[in-house]
């Protein structure tokens, strides 16, 4: 029996990283979106006619332990979530819910008025309102008719 | 003292009026611990406000339910998604010695809180054994 196809010497590979997005998706539900190596917080972004929209979701984040900033068109969040009354680990029966800092900075849309935005922050989720610059006139360019 | 109730329990319906189909429902991560007077059960359900949340026990069996609302209005459409938005539900089976009247719950910042006591455990008794 082959194990390996000459063929194609990579599908072993594919085949095991398939088994393991299928192992780790079934491992827990409630673990989906914190999988090592992805950005933290994952935010969603909208376009609205005269706006972007940045949300993420921060439960149980202070307003006074979230920092935004904005400098050469990036978006800094950075934050921390402290847990009331840290307990030993032994008292804990599950921990699924992540703690500590992050910090993520996040690349802006062009045509963005940077000293225009604001956020919200409502049942922790984080809203950032990003207006739109007014787009420029389209300029006509005028063609030049030259003797042949 | 508490059990996680598998999703798929035909009762549960029930309890919880089903979402509408087309409605992405979510797990939301817990943790449980022991306060030493009962266990805490904390959630997250980032965009559930105390009017959209919905927290029963029926029997010994708690279901937490969380609605969440449209992070964004109508006209905008999404151009990058990496989170999905759905309603937050998830049951679990208390034990015996959880007290029920005394089950209290507080919502802030998108976490949920559940305390629940243990019940006061009575005083052993002693038997007399009569002997002959």
């Amino acid at each position: 029996m082959a194990v390996f196809r000459w063929g194609s010497p990579l599908d072993a590979f594919r085949d095991m990283e398939r088994e393991m997005d299928r192992v780790l998706r079934s491992v827990n539900q409630a673990f989906e979106g914190l999988r090592i190596g992805r950005p933290y917080p994952p935010v969603n972004v909208y376009e609205r006619p005269e706006e972007y929209l940045i949300t993420a979701e921060l439960p149980g984040v202070r307003t006074e332990d979230l920092e935004l900033s904005v400098a050469n068109g990036q978006l800094v969040m950075r934050g921390q979530r402290v847990e009331p009354g840290e307990l030993p680990p032994e008292r804990y029966r599950r921990s699924e819910r992540q703690h500590g800092q992050w910090e993520r900075a996040l690349p802006l849309p062009e045509r963005v008025q940077e000293e225009l935005l604001t956020a919200d922050f409502i049942n922790g989720v984080l809203t950032i309102h990003l207006p739109k610059a007014p787009s420029a006139q389209p300029r006509q360019i005028p063609i030049s008719e030259s003797a042949q | 003292m508490i059990r996680e109730l598998e999703p798929q329990v035909p009762s549960l319906a029930a309890a919880v009026p089903p979402p509408p189909p087309e409605r992405f429902v979510c797990t939301p991560p817990i943790d449980i611990f022991d306060n030493g007077e009962g266990l805490v059960l904390r959630a997250d359900l980032p965009g559930v406000s105390g009017d959209t949340l919905e927290l029963q026990v029926q029997d010994n069996k708690l279901t937490l339910f969380g609605r969440v609302a449209e992070q964004a209005p109508v006209d905008a459409h999404l151009v990058h998604q990496e989170y999905r938005v759905g309603d937050y539900l998830r049951s679990f089976i208390l034990s015996e010695d959880v007290d029920h009247e005394r089950i209290s719950a507080k919502l802030v910042n998108g976490v949920l809180e559940v305390t629940l006591p243990r019940a006061p455990q009575p005083e052993p008794r002693r038997i007399q054994v009569k002997t002959q």
